[in-house]
């Protein structure tokens, strides 16, 4: 079975390997550096010559490509696949480009849903690529505007197609938006947690569900483009 | 009848969606639905109706930009395209539509709005919805279906025609059977080839009150800019040395391309075509008999067959039927290419079918490849055979 590593040298440690098919949400508190954190999830997956595609409902998709460049990461557009759900709302006149689709706004799962399938049928079929990693940053805005049971039933969806096409799932979940019953039902449809928390402005990351038993607590910085872990407790 | 403007399907509609009907697209999540309800839309406004388009997951700005892609531009249509706004003050924005829904959250004030847009449009117009199952996901499936009930009916007393778009998310199951059986004169499921991924679209005729349509399914592409065409992944072209495939493939095809040695085909041709709301890929074998376990690997999966022969040799009409049984051809649809017809000696029609002793429903073709003449009558008989069309 594939393999799956995050490029967070001690966890994938721990982890041996992310399963294909898994679901994993990655759920922390607001400026704990999440973004980092999936960026460079994205940027392990590329490295290693498999596709990705990013959900990106906060910053227009030139501003995720941007953050690449602008700490000098080379990444291989060819297998980069970016599902832009601001650029339409803000009504700038825009067109999609090779890695850049865009959906017509944070509501519309449906379009969302057939830009994410559209990505994993090109690198699947046209491009050969057999392993890709979906991520979704984030969660937290689509549940600004649509209900719990909508965000849902799409997730019910995806991360089921995420399980067929072998690939892997990352989605983001801002700590503290939601109410911890919303949050429940949606760990029901994942197989881990990357769990981020902060105490006395430290902050540390750990992984449930993803080894045989949850891993220790990590502290951990964001250094630049990198997130840099200290041994842990 | 209010057409669709999608290829094939208004002719298993029998011309299209009665006045007071209505019509649902069903999408599968992932699959561009979407596509069929705009080009229907567009395909209607351009003949001049009135059209009221319910807009719940985009503001109406985007939503008439994304017809751009398929290179339909709405805003020439600015008197006859009428929106309800059903988004905008979803994300407390201001709209300048004249039918605005105040809360999208709740039904009765869409019910409202599309009642008064029905009464202001002329008789006969088409009220298309957008996204039901967004409407649904913020009302609710329950209060939602009841709902639709009462717009259809709003639409019947005014001769109206109705379009859902609907995603069918993992809804209930009594819902889903609601939608798929009960509430809508016809349906349309748009569905996705899926094994690792989607690879594959299909729209298919689920039901429709008005005609005996059986379910028939069509693949089709999406083509930026075009819209929806039929897909006909393989068509084979086949027959004896040098009867003019090659020349057939070329004269059809937008693109082709053939692997030849001294003139002739040695591997095979590919043509690719977009022709009449189809679009299509042809794949030609060789001639030589030597190739013939050539023959047989191309052939895998074809959904119909040309089967060219030099007019003027009908001592090779054997080989031609050899061939064709070589291609496992005899189950599938197929036509025969005359071909040279311009050449001193070819046989007539008449002529031909008898010297091959096939039932009288083959279609055979006269045909001049090298000029073109005939391939197009010739690729239009095979469709149809081949999209079941009566």
């Amino acid at each position: 079975m594939e393999r799956y590593s995050l490029g967070i040298d001690k966890l994938d440690e721990n982890i041996q390997g992310i399963r294909s098919g898994y679901n994993i949400m990655i759920i922390g508190p607001p400026m704990s550096g999440k973004e980092t954190i999936i960026n460079n999830i994205v940027y392990q997956g590329l490295n290693d010559g498999e596709a990705a595609v990013i959900v990106t409902t906060r910053e227009p998709g030139e501003d995720v490509l941007e953050w690449f460049n602008y700490n000098n990461l080379e990444i291989s557009l060819e297998h980069l696949g970016i599902v832009d759900c601001v650029t339409k709302t803000l009504g700038v006149p825009t067109s999609d480009t090779a890695n850049i689709r865009r959906a017509s706004s944070p509501v519309d799962l449906t379009g969302i849903g057939v830009k994410i399938s559209q990505f994993l049928e090109e690198f699947w079929m046209k491009k050969n690529i057999r392993k890709t990693r979906l991520c979704i940053n984030s969660l937290s805005t689509i549940l600004m505007y649509s209900n719990i049971q909508t965000v849902f039933r799409f997730l019910h969806v995806f991360t089921g197609r995420v399980k067929t096409a072998g690939a892997i799932g990352i989605y983001l979940v801002e700590e503290g938006m939601h109410d911890p019953q919303a949050v429940a039902t949606l760990k029901q449809l994942f197989d881990g947690v990357i769990e981020i928390k902060e105490e006395n402005d430290v902050h540390y990351i750990r992984t449930m569900g993803l080894s045989q038993k949850p891993s220790k607590w990590y502290e951990y910085t964001v250094e630049g483009a990198k997130i840099v872990l200290k041994d842990g407790e | 009848m209010v057409e669709t403007g999608i290829p094939k399907l208004d002719e298993y509609l029998k011309g299209g969606i009665p006045r007071g009907k209505t019509l649902v697209y069903l999408n599968h999540p992932g699959v561009e639905g979407d596509v069929f309800g705009m080009q229907t839309l567009y395909h209607n406004l351009q003949k001049g109706a009135v059209c009221v388009y319910v807009t719940s997951s985009s503001n109406p700005g985007t939503m008439k930009d994304q017809f751009k892609e398929f290179g339909w531009n709405v805003h020439q249509f600015e008197d006859t395209l009428l929106i309800i706004d059903a988004y905008s003050s979803l994300i407390g924005a201001l709209s300048n539509e004249n039918f605005v829904v105040s809360d999208p959250e709740n039904i009765g004030n869409m019910t409202e709005m599309i009642d008064k847009a029905m009464k202001e449009v002329p008789k006969g117009s088409i009220i298309m919805l957008g996204s039901l199952s967004t409407i649904m996901d913020l009302c609710g499936e329950e209060d939602t279906l009841k709902a639709v009930k009462i717009w259809n009916k709003l639409a019947l007393l005014r001769d109206h025609v109705i379009i859902y778009n609907f995603t069918t998310w993992p809804y209930e199951e009594s819902t889903l059977n609601s939608i798929k059986t009960e509430l809508f004169n016809s349906v349309i499921t748009v569905g996705g080839i899926a094994e690792r991924v989607i690879f594959g679209q299909y729209f298919g005729v689920l039901k429709a009150d008005w005609s005996d349509t059986k379910i028939k399914s069509m693949l089709f592409r999406v083509l930026r800019p075009g819209g929806i065409k039929i897909y006909i992944p393989k068509i084979l072209v086949t027959g004896p040395f040098n009867a003019g495939k090659s020349s057939f493939i070329h004269s059809l095809s937008n693109r082709a391309v053939s692997v030849d040695r001294l003139g002739t085909t040695i591997a095979l041709d590919h043509g690719h075509i977009e022709y009449k709301g189809f679009s299509a890929e042809i794949f030609g074998t060789p001639g030589q008999e030597r190739f013939d376990p050539i023959i047989q690997m191309i052939s895998g999966e074809a959904m119909g067959i040309f089967l060219v022969v030099d007019s003027t040799l009908p001592k090779d009409f054997i080989r031609a039927k050899q061939m064709l049984e070589i291609t496992k051809g005899y189950g599938l649809p197929y036509v025969i290419i005359a071909n040279k017809q311009d050449l001193p000696g070819a046989l007539h029609v008449d002529e031909i079918r008898s010297h091959f002793n096939i039932p009288e429903d083959v279609p055979i073709i006269p045909t001049i490849a090298t000029s073109k003449e005939g391939v197009f009558e010739a690729f239009d008989v095979l469709v149809e055979k081949i999209t079941g069309g009566n």
